[in-house]
């Protein structure tokens, strides 16, 4: 469809391309074409003036030739009428015209001029015939005064008879104050030439070149470089007649036109050139605004061009983004739509599969209290149906949970709470944890720790346990009976020397997931489901909260599954290591420097090195039996402060080889089996005198734990029994706007053989122990969303009060608010503690143990 | 697209406003009367000789001329109006007779004259005394001696001309031959040269052989002789010009006697025009011209061989000959005022600074040195160590430049080198008649 587009677009260019450069075309050729008629009409009119310029001055010089002969012949006249010519002769003086007059009266060779000198005609050559208004005239000469002149000769005539000649001397520079000072700006040349001699005879003022006195017609054509033989002759020919001549010729590079000018008859000519970009010069101007105006028009004309150009540039270009805009926002409407019906039916699933979780223990609740109510006598029914109860009511409690969890997280209203903690206590809890759901459904748990080079970290515990949690329950939940699960914590290289690079992770030989699941699985609200799944509880929120909780810790997670092969989760995060890591301070006081491992994992004990290198104690590590006795032998029996023996590696069998190493040391020193969880026969290593089992993965502070443990066992055989919690005969305020709740808190209270007293807001609250007597309650017991007045202000309102026991007085948050932050606020309130609901009652028998006996 | 059409609305519309704009500003329409007034020029009109051009050549020596003379006109607000002549051939007059007939009858305002001629308008008090302008101040002693007519500065140049022999030295070398220093040197080299086919060794016209003559004949006087006492004897008449004169006479004689001159050619031929074309074409190996030549490309300044240009031979070796011509202003002037200021500008030291390096000739103010064309280093050597013959003096009561000339010429046509020395005798007894 586009192509086509183009190839119209392209259609209709070429034509449009075409039109234009025919209009253009014909533009060009109109200008071309009225440019040159203009020119050549000029050239023509410059020619026309030229000759009229030319012919004004032949018309000036023959009119002063012919007054000059006019006023000849009146002197002849003169001359004649006077008694004695000679002496009239004499009477005159030159003047700037007539610079010489003699007489030759008739009959005689010789006369006289008017300076009084002797005049014959034999220097004068009259032979050429020129005439002016019927008087002979002379060929040009150099005269007395260095200039050139010319004579005329008139007759004087009396009564008929001629008397003699009158000779007057007429100097060319006379005719140079008739002539103009120049003419075409002074780019035109002109001198006057003798044209039976081709001498110059006068170079007018202003019209001749200034660096060129011309001698003469040769030597016009040698400086003027004009050689052409055809040129030359046609000019000869036209001097011979008379006739004026125009020629062009180039002068010193530029072209020019040339003139010789015929004046009285050809006796005299007028010579010169014009450049011919002098005489166009109006042509040329014309020309040239003709080519700027046209110019403009073609300036103008392609600016439009380009402004309706770019103007539809700009409409495409907005129109594309405009349709670029909508088809992202179509896009954009259909991805939301997608996903709305995504989440819709997500969330329709999730409410369906909730609806299902929630009903299910819901159903147990109201079922087994009903059967409960029924068997009210039966104390052993009792027992189970509420045991029964109590299950359900956990199960309803951890599903609100993790939907709150994922809201807060969804609403990025998680803090993390970084603290110190060692990998050893979180393998344990989530080992505690998960060993009793895999042992429930006969999976294998393979609990791995390797190249960890600090146990000691800094970060959210009970986040990370979380993220362990969801992800090996979700390997328990998901995969089937006798299945195998691994959890792994792995060293990986160092970025900063401040922080420890681990990867958990998490495998499992289960069902595995669809690469469609996969691409979903950490999207909310989203649960495998197949005919096997069915039967797993859970909000499906899990794999969310993970991956969430990762995020926020800077971290990554990643998963790769087959159906039918497993899963493997893969989280990599960056803890920092906390400063006072290193502890050589405790086994320096245990007196432990020197350790013998006997394992012959090379890999485990690798790891034990890699974990105790910072305590300062030398280990040496024994593959196998003899070379740990051969080591045990070499340090003596003072040389070695523990001995950690492997229980599963070791040849021979644990006990064997621990009593052969008794043998080899000192009874003193503790040797500690390293034994997985579910390793055999244990029983008897603890027979072995002080001896003891560090459950795998090593861990130094487990070690330690163990040291400890050892020493205390040494010291007190018998372990003091765990202390009775009681709350007999305690009186406590409690605030609580709801009647059910507190009922049962009411109850529970009397059961443990204290009273309560009820109050139905914080107000209340702040009232009733402001009236009562000193130490009338124990404790209060404050509900947070209260109306009238909240548990926080009743708390600062009590703390502030004067009562001397006002301070004192424990103060209990017992609240919904389940969240850190809320129990941040009751603790800045000035509460004690902080419980959320609902309440577990052993919890809260501790908690009061702790603030209300223990005040005591 | 409406958008658009507005836009192309209102640039149209801005367009045609300039231009109705632009159209007001060409004038009041109703102004239709044009008064024009003249204005009184001030003119000075200058006589000068002019080189025939050639029409790709520029000329040099004008051209730096003509500078000094844009200096005087953009200064004073003065208009220089050039008046030439230049000789057809040889039956015409002659420049110098032009310019006598010019300034005697008082048609132009500052003449540019060689030597005779400022000798003898100098002596019939034509020419306005220059001593007190201030252009004078800064001249060379022997412009000031070589221009001084009773007493007075009657002219002065704008530079110092100096003839010299200018020799094709690639032809020299190929006959092995030393640039000559004595007569009897040139005349061995003339030999060589006409021996090994060169028709005619030495190109000559009519106006420069005498350079020959002055250089032996005034040698000894102007180098180590007591120049004031030899010129006194010669004002005198107790000693005569044609003692000094015959050596170089006898000398050209010889020159033509043999051939090493084409005197009939020489005879007839102005200078340059007659000899320059063979010594250009390296048909003639020796010519003599004045400095200027040598950086004028309308003469000699641009050859295809190595040329050098040397004094001419005498017993005091290779001699240069200087004359000095000059600018002088008529005492009846039309444009009196005018012309005086303007030679003091073309005269000053800025503008012959302008002339000197523009045309690389020596100077004749003290205050301006240019370095020369390497041609002209020999001739220049020479002058630097005070080694030349005037060729012109002033001091002699017989002019000497235009006289000497003439009398060649005579020797040229044929005439006996007693019968010129006659003719010396003769103008001697008229100038001590006077």
């Amino acid at each position: 469809m586009r192509e086509k587009q183009k190839r119209n677009r392209k259609d209709r260019g070429i034509p449009l391309l075409v039109s234009i450069i025919t209009v253009f075309g014909l533009l060009a050729v109109v200008v071309f074409s009225v440019a040159g008629k203009i020119s050549s009409e000029m050239s023509a009119s410059a020619i026309q003036n030229l000759s009229e310029s030319l012919n004004l001055l032949q018309c000036t010089i023959e009119a002063i030739l012919e007054n000059e002969a006019d006023f000849q012949k009146m002197i002849a006249q003169r001359i004649a009428a006077s008694e004695d010519p000679k002496q009239y002769i004499c009477v005159y003086d030159r003047n700037e015209r007539m610079v010489k007059i003699s007489l030759i009266l008739e009959g005689q060779a010789e006369g006289v001029s008017n300076d009084g000198s002797k005049f014959t005609e034999e220097e004068l050559d009259f032979s050429a015939g020129r005439m002016v208004d019927g008087l002979p005239v002379s060929q040009s000469y150099l005269n007395y005064m260095g200039t050139w002149a010319y004579t005329m000769k008139c007759p004087v005539m009396k009564d008929g008879r001629e008397l003699g000649t009158l000779y007057i001397e007429y100097v060319y520079d006379s005719l140079d104050q008739s002539l103009p000072t120049g003419f075409y700006n002074n780019k035109a040349m002109l001198y006057i030439m003798d044209a039976q001699s081709e001498r110059m005879v006068l170079k007018p003022e202003g019209m001749g070149e200034r660096s060129a006195g011309h001698l003469n017609l040769e030597d016009f054509y040698h400086a003027n470089d004009i050689q052409e033989q055809e040129i030359r002759d046609k000019v000869e020919a036209c001097l011979q007649d008379g006739k004026n001549i125009l020629f062009y010729h180039d002068i010193r590079g530029k072209q020019s036109l040339i003139y010789m000018w015929s004046v009285n008859g050809g006796s005299i000519y007028l010579i010169g050139y014009v450049p011919v970009e002098a005489i166009q010069q109006e042509g040329r101007t014309v020309n040239q605004n003709i080519l700027i105006v046209v110019s403009v028009m073609l300036i103008a004309f392609f600016l439009c061009c380009l402004l309706y150009y770019l103007n539809q540039r700009q409409q495409n270009k907005i129109r594309k983004e405009r349709e670029a805009e909508r088809e992202q926002h179509n896009k954009q409407l259909a991805e939301a739509l997608q996903a709305a019906q995504l989440a819709s039916n997500s969330k329709t699933m999730f409410l369906s599969n909730m609806s299902h979780d929630i009903r299910t223990p819901m159903n147990a609740v109201l079922g087994f209290t009903a059967l409960l109510g029924m068997e009210a006598e039966n104390p052993v029914k009792v027992r189970e149906y509420t045991k029964k109860i109590m299950a359900s009511g956990q199960h309803l409690l951890s599903l609100i949970n993790d939907v709150l969890d994922v809201s807060k997280i969804e609403s990025g209203k998680v803090v993390l709470n970084f603290k110190k903690f060692t990998l050893n206590d979180l393998v344990s809890s989530v080992d505690a944890i998960i060993r009793p759901m895999a042992d429930g459904r006969k999976q294998n748990f393979h609990v791995e720790v390797r190249e960890i080079k600090h146990e000691y970290l800094m970060g959210d515990e009970t986040r990370i346990n979380q993220i362990l949690i969801n992800l090996l329950s979700n390997a328990v939940k998901y995969t089937q009976e006798g299945g195998n699960i691994w959890f792994r914590i792995i060293g990986l290289k160092q970025r900063s020397n401040q922080f420890e690079h681990i990867r958990i992770e998490v495998e499992d030989d289960g069902y595995g997931m669809t690469p469609e699941y996969l691409e979903t699985i950490f999207d909310a609200f989203t649960r495998a489901e197949n005919s096997t799944t069915n039967k797993v509880q859970g909000t499906g929120l899990g794999m969310a909260i993970t991956k969430n909780i990762v995020e926020l810790m800077g971290g990554t997670i990643d998963v790769s599954s087959e159906v039918d092969r497993g899963s493997i989760f893969k989280v990599e995060l960056e803890l920092r290591i906390p400063e006072d890591n290193a502890d050589k301070q405790f086994w320096l006081e245990n007196g432990i420097r020197h350790i013998l491992i006997v394992n012959s994992e090379q890999e485990e004990c690798k790891n034990i090195s890699m974990l105790m290198r910072d305590t300062g104690i030398w280990l040496d590590a024994a593959s196998d039996m003899e070379e740990a006795m051969t080591l045990a032998e070499e340090a003596g029996r003072e040389g070695y402060q523990l001995v950690l023996l492997d229980w599963d590696g070791t040849e021979g069998g644990g006990i064997a080889a621990a009593e052969r190493i008794r043998d080899g040391l000192d009874v003193s020193v503790p040797i500690l089996f390293l034994a997985s969880y579910d390793a055999g026969g244990m029983e008897a290593a603890l027979e072995l005198k002080n001896s003891g089992i560090l459950t795998k993965p090593f861990f130094v502070s487990a070690l330690k734990e163990k040291i400890l443990e050892m020493q205390q066992v040494g010291e007190e055989d018998v372990s003091e029994p765990e202390e009775c919690v009681s709350l007999e005969g305690l009186h406590f305020l409690a605030a609580e706007d709801n009647e059910i709740n507190a009922e049962i808190l009411s109850e529970i209270l009397e059961m443990e053989g204290a009273s309560c007293e009820i109050a139905e807001n914080g107000k209340l609250v702040l009232e009733r122990f402001e009236h009562a007597k000193e130490g009338e309650f124990d404790a209060i017991l404050m509900d947070v969303q209260m109306p009238v007045m909240n548990g926080y202000e009743a708390t600062r309102k009590i703390r502030a009060l004067t009562r001397r026991d006002a301070a004192k007085i424990p103060i209990i948050a017992m609240t919904a608010n389940a969240f850190a932050e809320d129990e941040k606020e009751a603790l800045d309130a000035g509460m004690d503690v902080h419980m959320a609901k609902p309440i577990d009652v052993g919890q809260l028998k501790k908690v009061i143990n702790k603030y209300v006996q223990g005040k005591g | 697209m409406r958008k658009v059409a507005q836009r192309l609305a209102a640039a149209c519309l801005a367009g045609g406003m300039s231009l109705a704009l632009a159209a007001c500003a060409l004038g009041d329409p109703n102004d239709n009367v044009i008064i024009t007034e003249e204005q009184d020029e001030k003119k000075v009109n200058l006589f000068s000789p002019m080189e025939k051009i050639d029409p790709d050549a520029e000329n040099v020596a004008r051209s730096a001329f003509d500078q000094t003379v844009i200096i005087a006109e953009e200064k004073l607000g003065v208009n220089v109006a050039y008046r030439t002549y230049t000789a057809e051939d040889y039956q015409d007059k002659t420049y110098d007779d032009v310019t006598l007939d010019r300034a005697r009858n008082n048609m132009d305002d500052l003449y540019l004259l060689n030597p005779d001629v400022i000798q003898i308008l100098g002596e019939e008090g034509r020419l306005l005394d220059l001593s007190d302008f201030d252009c004078a101040k800064n001249l060379r002693e022997v412009v000031k001696t070589a221009n001084t007519v009773n007493g007075k500065l009657v002219a002065i140049p704008q530079e110092v001309v100096a003839y010299g022999l200018f020799v094709n030295k690639d032809m020299f070398d190929e006959y092995e031959l030393e640039l000559p220093e004595t007569p009897e040197e040139f005349l061995e080299c003339c030999k060589v040269f006409k021996e090994n086919g060169i028709e005619t060794p030495v190109g000559a016209n009519r106006w420069w052989l005498e350079t020959f003559v002055f250089a032996q004949g005034f040698a000894d006087m102007y180098n180590g002789g007591d120049t004031e006492a030899e010129v006194a004897k010669l004002n005198s008449g107790e000693s005569r010009y044609s003692d000094y004169m015959r050596p170089g006479f006898e000398f050209l004689k010889e020159l033509i006697d043999r051939g090493y001159v084409d005197a009939k050619k020489a005879y007839v031929s102005e200078a340059i025009e007659g000899e320059g074309d063979d010594f250009l074409s390296q048909k003639t190996p020796i010519v003599m011209a004045y400095w200027g030549a040598a950086n004028t490309e309308t003469a000699y300044g641009k050859t295809d061989f190595h040329m050098q240009v040397i004094g001419f031979p005498s017993s005091h070796g290779q001699m240069p000959v200087v004359t000095i011509t000059g600018f002088g202003i008529g005492t009846d002037a039309e444009h009196l005022g005018d012309a005086k200021d303007t030679l003091e500008v073309i005269l000053s030291d800025e503008a012959l600074e302008v002339y000197a390096e523009t045309n690389q000739v020596i100077s004749p103010s003290k205050n301006v040195e240019v370095d020369c064309v390497p041609a002209l280093k020999p001739l220049n050597d020479k002058i630097e160590d005070n080694v030349y013959v005037l060729a012109s003096n002033a001091g002699f009561k017989v002019e000497q430049w235009g006289n000497t000339c003439l009398i060649v010429r005579k020797l040229l046509e044929g005439a006996t080198v007693d019968e010129c020395m006659a003719e010396f005798d003769k103008l001697q007894e008229e100038s001590l008649r006077k």
